[in-house]
């Protein structure tokens, strides 16, 4: 999963993109509201961490501008004022949820975590698919109940699927989720990981669409 | 305790004792008249009382049977009269009048004292000559008639001045009435309530006290406000350091390799630093807030930069940063050194932490016209010509900047430089980017700079 941070606080920045690689997200992180807006407008993300007091342009203009181009991503607000208008400011400007400054990691992953599954239309909390179940929480993946290990890359390319199971993902979508700004994409390096899935798991767990890009078949039961 | 002073009393008393002085001029004024009418009238009495007697010695001696005059009337025996026979031998007399010569021989007016009283006396001789005629009075009759008028006219103002008193207070009470409401408003507020007070309904002698007491108001009001403001303001700015300590701690903590731990420990502990700086930078300005000039003396401009650029020269040249101070006249200006130090350490602070390794900060230290300044430029990306007017109000960051500063030094330089009288410029340096603050000293410092 692909989040973008927008924090101008140089070390708060810097620990939440830490922390959100823990949890297995590609983070891009911005410093200014001018370029969280550009890289909103160009790059897709499964979630946005917006901080409110952006030099340049506010996190509200950003989220306003976001919201104005109909954009659907969930977006979550930091921030450091805790009157109840600032969060209904805040909410009735877009905002899916908000953390109040200083937040516990755990918690900002949970909440993150909650925003990309109810944006995906899920309910439950484990994705299953063909005796595959992944907990995004716990980073865990049952085979037939049997834990299997996976790369957090291995894990985010099947999570983006199954989230999106029934659904075909082009080569380019699932790079997009994969890869933070800036980061190296190795050629190819999508079907290495497809390939390790298929091996460790079952090998028509995960359908490819020829020139179109790969599939996992929605449960015939969800 | 010294009791308080009562307007009132004060008001009271002063009338009574006004009136008081002043009857008690009249009544003073009206008895040494009163003495001189009676002196004249009572003198013209005597003569006229001696013209008859003589005109009845004369006439009628032979049928004169009694030595001793009769005593008519209560003031009469104060009246006593003597005829001799060629001035020697005592024909007749008044019974009161002793056996010697009333007066002298001489005709006239004259004083005599007889049985301890004093005595008016009129002396002549009758037409034929034969005989000598005194007639006196008992002077103290005078002093007792004039006594009685004058004590008639004070009689009244002994009972009429408790009267008095009683009217003067429900008077005055009713004359005060208008600072007494004033008191009670004032009495009334809460603590909270900083509105002004109505001018429009108090007496003109008040006028001063209240416009005096509206304008306090109003500076405690904003003051107040500024306060609260900047506590909301400091609460909110100390979150985000806090955030990202704790955000660093929990990523040490999950993280999985020895060198990821380490840089988030060490960030988290840089960010401890920052927050002891922002917490310093708020104490300073909450200081400097409350300061004035104080203690003025002469400052040397440049020891103070000096001193400034050798204690933060170290932590530049790590940075890369020179700090350069070009010699020049030294240039004095009336401050508090203390406050200087900080302007000056800030200025310097400020411009290391935005210019770029390698470069050079400036401070200049000049005098033209009377005014002397002091400048510090960097070389760092300076500040967008419609941001300038900001750069100085409370946690302004600029755009884009890779400095951690608490968004408090520049406003700590303008709190200074108002104390001080002095003005603020922000502009670009020289070679077109950078920053460069300029203080200008208006010497000697204005009056009421510190408000």
């Amino acid at each position: 999963m692909r989040v973008l941070v927008v924090e101008d606080d140089a070390l708060l920045g810097d620990a939440i993109q830490a922390g959100l690689k823990q949890s297995g997200y590609a983070v891009d992180w911005m410093k200014d509201g001018v370029s969280a807006d550009q890289a909103l407008g160009t790059e897709t993300y499964a979630a946005v961490v917006l901080d409110l007091g952006l030099p340049r342009l506010s996190g509200l203009e950003v989220l306003r501008r976001l919201r104005g181009r109909g954009a659907p991503i969930p977006v979550l607000i930091l921030t450091a004022r805790d009157t109840v208008n600032d969060r209904i400011t805040g909410l009735d400007a877009g905002a899916d949820d908000y953390l109040l400054k200083p937040f516990d990691m755990g918690e900002l992953a949970a909440r993150l975590r909650a925003l990309i599954r109810r944006a995906s239309g899920k309910v439950e909390l484990l994705l299953q698919a063909a005796g595959v179940k992944l907990d995004p929480a716990a980073h865990r993946v049952l085979f037939r109940d049997n834990p299997v290990e996976l790369s957090p890359k291995e894990f985010a390319v099947l999570h983006a699927l199954m989230l999106n199971a029934g659904k075909v993902l082009s080569r380019a979508q699932i790079e997009d989720q994969l890869y933070a700004w800036g980061e190296e994409i190795e050629s190819n390096a999508v079907e290495v990981h497809i390939h390790h899935l298929r091996r460790k798991l079952a090998p028509e767990l995960i359908e490819t669409i020829r020139g179109v890009g790969y599939l996992v078949p929605a449960d015939k039961a969800s | 305790m010294r009791e308080q002073s009562s307007l009132k009393k004060r008001l009271l008393l002063l009338a009574l004792s006004t009136v008081a002085v002043v009857w008690i001029g009249a009544a003073t004024f009206v008895y040494f008249d009163a003495r001189e009418e009676f002196d004249e009238v009572l003198d013209a009495h005597l003569a006229q009382d001696a013209a008859l007697l003589s005109a009845q010695i004369t006439h009628e001696l032979a049928e004169l049977e009694t030595l001793h005059a009769p005593l008519l009337h209560k003031y009469a025996r104060r009246i006593a009269f003597q005829v001799w026979e060629d001035g020697k031998v005592l024909l007749l007399h008044s019974d009161n009048a002793a056996q010697q010569h009333l007066g002298d021989a001489e005709q006239g007016f004259s004083n005599t004292t007889m049985d301890g009283h004093r005595w008016r006396v009129f002396t002549t001789w009758d037409d034929s000559g034969g005989y000598l005629i005194h007639v006196a009075e008992r002077a103290d009759v005078r002093d007792e008639l004039a006594q009685d008028i004058a004590g008639n006219l004070l009689e009244p103002l002994l009972f009429s001045l408790p009267l008095l008193a009683l009217m003067l207070w429900v008077a005055v009470a009713r004359g005060l009435q208008p600072l007494g409401k004033l008191a009670a408003e004032v009495e009334r507020r809460d603590p909270e309530t900083l509105t002004p007070l109505d001018a429009g309904a108090a007496p003109r002698e008040v006028l001063p006290l209240i416009e005096r007491l509206n304008r306090l108001f109003a500076r405690i009001d904003s003051t107040i406000q500024k306060e609260r403001r900047f506590t909301a303001d400091a609460a909110h700015e100390l979150r985000t350091p806090v955030a990202g300590i704790k955000a660093q701690a929990q990523v040490a903590r999950a993280a999985a390799g020895e060198a990821e731990r380490i840089h988030a420990l060490d960030n988290a502990i840089l960010g401890c630093d920052r927050a002891t700086h922002l917490i310093e930078q708020l104490l300073t300005l909450a200081r400097v807030d409350s300061v004035d000039a104080g203690v003025a003396k002469p400052c040397r401009l440049r020891d103070i930069a000096a001193g400034e650029i050798a204690a933060a020269a170290p932590a530049a040249l790590v940075k890369g940063v020179h700090i350069e101070l070009p010699e020049g006249d030294e240039t004095a200006v009336r401050g508090n050194p203390e406050l200087l130090r900080i302007l000056v350490r800030n200025l310097i602070d400020n411009a290391v932490r935005h210019t770029p390794s390698g470069t050079t900060v400036q401070v200049g230290i000049g005098q033209k016209q009377g005014v002397a300044t002091l400048s510090v430029s960097d070389d760092g990306p300076g500040i967008p010509e419609q941001e300038m007017d900001k750069v100085a109000e409370r946690f302004y960051r600029p755009a884009d900047t890779q400095a951690s500063g608490s968004g408090l030094g520049l406003s700590i330089v303008k709190r200074i430089a108002e104390v001080h009288g002095a003005s603020l410029r922000f502009m670009q340096a020289g070679n077109g980017r950078g920053l460069r603050v300029t203080v200008e000293f208006w010497q000697p410092p204005r009056d009421n700079a510190a408000r």
